[in-house]
């Protein structure tokens, strides 16, 4: 029954994620056909500096299907579209829930502990189907458009986008075992996710250790080989952050 | 043989910060009993059953509720599976309907009652479909009661269950309470600041004041031992200290000296009759007074 009591918390949340996410990769899928139709323009564009050569760059990836999908969706839109789905569906629980239930559910004869593990693996439940659902997306659309995506490439994607995404996730799960409301787990988790974006940029040689990096499926995408190292840390980091959060409502009064 | 105590508390306390809750606290719950556990707003009653529960750790003294102790996490589970907790706000899960509701607290308790569960929501008219952040407050606490009074619990815990309801409501969730109290042998502990409700269902009671235990016993026992006597003087109230066995409390007001006594009058009358009064007059204290009495600083 714990496990329908956190659904009923998530489901809308759940449910907006997944909405956004279908329409994210669907558009993406969808609007192939037409930046085709616009690479024989960027051949004409002879824009120098930083941003003629991205635009050469990005238009070299959009040649091919599977370049283009990971240039576009996976290394793009998703990233931001995830770290923030991710910490949304990762706030909430006990302390958040105050008067609306939280006596309630302490009243009952169950550990802290327990009422924390199913929350953590409903929500952690819930971003794997998120991700599975619009990786799978892909290769489903992608006849639509006269392509192909591989199924492998899919799950592979999804499997670095549920790793990365545990990080912000287990962050904002961690930080709503000591804020009694949604809105700052929220922010705080994403200002995080702010800085850790801004120092990829302004570090360049940090990016291959970012958990964007790990996100984006970067390594499978050039090799092939899925990025055990970056996927085991974000998930030990999540655990870490999941142990803490025990200790945190272990200590709570309510 | 021996009486069982369901619940004990020696010494409890409890700080936040800055603010002592709990300062010394001493309980003694029968087995069977209704106990009304009484204390103004901010006497510290709802951070008691919050700690008898596990949802507040304390910070000094000693708890336990059927001898075990409330500070073990394992303990506290057991704890909850042998108790009910109502509390005032009548927290339940607003996104939730009535059947719902029965259903996820049912799934907790393998002694769960269906006998008693149609009965009561019978006897209160819940409507099973209606969404809980429809029911009106009177409603969400039948609910809450059949909740509480369903799961085959040996201890129900409420803290002030009557809190915001009318008076037939009210009145009605007594007559409940007592009812079940008497058909299944539950112990029920419950806070007020409701004098007259306390007076009309508990069989024993504990009135706390800034944390601490100032009355406790059977309510009976208390009516029979509590006396108010008031000594009247020609002049001034002697100064000497007036000390006698069973004295609550001693106040002074001009040529008048009111010595609340729990222990009958004939200590503090034996006392009284060396300071030469003009009068001595002693009367039955109600509930209401010896309440008033215990939380009202000693001068």
């Amino acid at each position: 029954m714990l496990w329908y009591k956190s659904w009923l918390d998530t489901r809308w949340r759940f449910l907006v994620a997944l909405g956004l996410l279908m329409m994210s990769a669907g558009g993406i899928v969808l609007t192939y056909p037409r930046v085709l139709a616009l690479l024989p323009l960027v051949a004409a564009n002879d824009s120098g500096g930083a941003l003629g050569q991205r635009i050469r760059e990005a238009a070299a990836l959009a040649r091919d299907f599977r370049s283009y999908i990971w240039s576009q969706w996976f290394h793009g839109n998703v990233r931001q579209e995830w770290t923030i789905l991710a910490a949304l569906l990762g706030t909430g629980g006990l302390v958040a829930q105050g008067s609306r239930g939280a006596l309630f559910t302490l009243s009952m004869p169950v550990s802290r502990n327990r009422l924390l593990a199913v929350r953590a693996a409903a929500g952690l439940g819930e971003m794997l189907v998120l991700a599975l659902t619009a990786g799978l997306l892909l290769p489903m659309l992608s006849p639509a458009v006269g392509e192909r995506y591989a199924l492998g490439d899919a799950a592979a994607h999804a499997l670095c986008l549920f790793a990365a995404g545990a990080v912000f996730f287990s962050l904002a799960f961690l930080l709503s075992t000591s804020f009694d409301d949604p809105w700052r787990p929220l922010l705080i988790a994403l200002a995080v996710a702010a800085v850790i974006a801004m120092c990829e940029m302004v570090f360049r040689g940090l990016e291959p250790y970012s958990v964007f990096t790990v996100m984006s499926g970067d390594m499978y995408f050039r090799t092939g080989r899925l990025p055990w190292l970056g996927i085991t840390a974000s998930l030990a980091v999540s655990a870490a952050m999941f142990y803490v959060a025990t200790i945190n409502l272990a200590r709570r009064d309510f | 043989m021996a009486e069982t105590i369901v619940v004990e508390t020696a010494g409890l306390q409890k700080r936040y910060e800055t603010v002592e809750a709990l300062r010394g606290l001493d309980l003694r719950v029968p087995a069977g009993s209704i106990f009304g556990f009484l204390g103004r707003n901010g006497a510290g009653k709802t951070t008691a059953i919050k700690i008898l529960l596990g949802m507040v750790r304390p910070t000094g003294g000693r708890a336990t509720v059927f001898g075990l102790a409330v500070d073990n996490p394992v303990a506290s589970v057991e704890i909850r599976r042998r108790a009910a907790f109502i509390s005032d706000e009548k927290d339940l899960y607003d996104s939730m309907t009535v059947d719902e509701m029965i259903r996820f607290t049912a799934g907790f308790f393998p002694k769960w009652r269906a006998d008693l569960e149609q009965r009561y929501l019978q006897k209160f008219e819940l409507p099973r479909d209606r969404r809980v952040k429809a029911l009106s407050r009177g409603m969400r606490t039948k609910l809450a009661l059949l909740l509480s009074l369903s799961r085959g619990a040996e201890l129900l815990v409420l803290d002030e269950p009557t809190a915001g309801l009318d008076p037939a409501m009210t009145e009605e969730v007594l007559q409940a309470l007592v009812s079940h109290a008497a058909a299944e042998g539950m112990t029920i502990f419950f806070s007020s600041h409701q004098i007259a409700e306390v007076d009309q269902i508990a069989d024993s009671i504990a009135i706390i004041d800034r944390g601490r235990t100032v009355v406790a016993g059977a309510l009976d026992d208390l009516r029979e031992n509590f006396r108010r006597i008031q000594l009247v003087f020609d002049g001034e109230v002697p100064a000497a200290t007036f000390h006698a066995p069973g004295v609550a409390r001693v106040r002074r007001s001009g040529r008048v000296l009111t010595v609340l006594s729990t222990a009958g009058a004939e200590p503090v009358l034996d006392r009284a009759r060396a300071l030469h009064p003009v009068s001595m007059d002693v009367v039955p204290v109600t509930l209401k007074e010896i309440f008033l009495e215990s939380v009202t600083s000693e001068d």
